[in-house]
């Protein structure tokens, strides 16, 4: 799946949309930024419900290409400033972490649920 | 005056610490443990200051109030004051902005109101180990503003440490950065270093201090003194 197929689901509001519309290769959920550092693959997409700039710095660094919000937590303006300029997506949700990693699982795997 | 420091004491309000805690105590066993500079920081709450503020008046015991903050990324944030009415504010902004999730205290703990004759004044009702909903970034712009030292508590530590929650140290207007007592100075990167106790009951005051050479305990005084820590 591509960054624009997570954008065309009803349960995401794209909310930083400078981005390349690469490939999503997988997902990484976690609330531990060290902990999604340490271990999110590069391609892939970050589900959390940290909305906060150091979000935006250690997908950087780890290569994820796209994050969503979970909870619809608010998200400050300096942090879609650092993802418009990283050419990191980002989405908002109301879905929790879990609902949204299986949706996006079901997506990546290619047989969303009907 | 050389002042011998640990600025990161829990009292009883802090439902992880110890009961024997009470502001009183703290001050007698601080002398005892051979310091002269002390700071009360109870996680997201200031209820106890006022009579710790009045306890070191009467025993002569220079300090400081502080609380230490939980931010949205779940580190833990030592914010200190010279001024009471600053720390308070910073408190009830704190703790207003904790989530509406009552303290069980069969589970985690009492959370103690005390005055300077350790008289219970009451509780604190929500869970004080909750986390604010504010960044990193937002809470040093707030003790800034407030005229108060911002910074990241037992930085070495595998939990709730700046850089077990982030993987990394960022770069902000931090005064100074807190290991423990032997937490590796390497981690502090260019950073001023204070080292702090982080006791939760009486026998460890003091395990960890940081000296001051200054002429009074002031934010200004002790800011200017970790620049130049910083710049040797």
């Amino acid at each position: 799946m591509k960054i624009s197929d997570i954008q065309s689901l009803d349960q995401f509001t794209c909310v930083q949309s400078e981005y390349a519309d690469a490939e999503v290769s997988s997902g990484y959920t976690s609330d531990l930024l060290s902990d999604v550092m340490a271990h999110a693959d590069e391609g892939s997409v970050l589900i959390t419900i940290q909305a906060h700039k150091n979000t935006v710095a250690v997908s950087s660094l780890a290569g994820v290409v796209a994050i969503i919000i979970c909870n619809n937590r608010p998200i400050a303006d300096d942090v879609l400033e650092a993802a418009a300029s990283e050419g990191i997506a980002i989405f908002q949700t109301a879905e929790n972490q879990f609902q949204t990693s299986s949706l996006i699982a079901q997506h990546l795997a290619g047989c969303p649920a009907a | 005056m050389l002042y011998r420091a640990d600025f990161h004491i829990h009292s009883c309000l802090s439902p992880c610490a110890s009961l024997e805690m009470s502001p009183a105590s703290i001050v007698a066993q601080a002398k005892v443990s051979g310091l002269n500079a002390i700071a009360l920081s109870d996680h997201n709450c200031a209820f106890n200051l006022p009579g710790f503020a009045k306890i070191c008046e009467q025993q002569g015991m220079a300090c400081l109030y502080g609380m230490e903050v939980t931010s949205s990324e779940e580190a833990h944030l030592l914010c200190l004051f010279d001024k009471l009415e600053n720390a308070m504010e910073m408190g009830a902004r704190v703790y207003d902005s904790l989530p509406d999730v009552p303290n069980q205290p069969d589970r985690f703990g009492d959370q103690p109101i005390i005055d300077e004759n350790e008289e219970i004044l009451g509780f604190a009702e929500k869970f004080l180990i909750s986390a604010t909903p504010y960044g990193i970034s937002a809470l040093l712009e707030m003790v800034h503003d407030l005229d108060g030292l911002f910074i990241p508590a037992h930085i070495d530590r595998q939990v709730y440490g700046i850089i077990s929650q982030l993987g990394f140290l960022p770069d902000e207007e931090f005064d100074a950065v807190e290991l423990t007592a032997y937490g590796d100075p390497a981690l502090a990167l260019d950073y001023s270093i204070v080292r702090n106790s982080d006791s939760h009951c009486l026998s460890t005051l003091g395990d960890a201090c940081t000296e001051f050479d200054i002429d009074a305990l002031t934010v200004g005084n002790i800011r200017s003194s970790l620049l130049k820590s910083r710049a040797d």
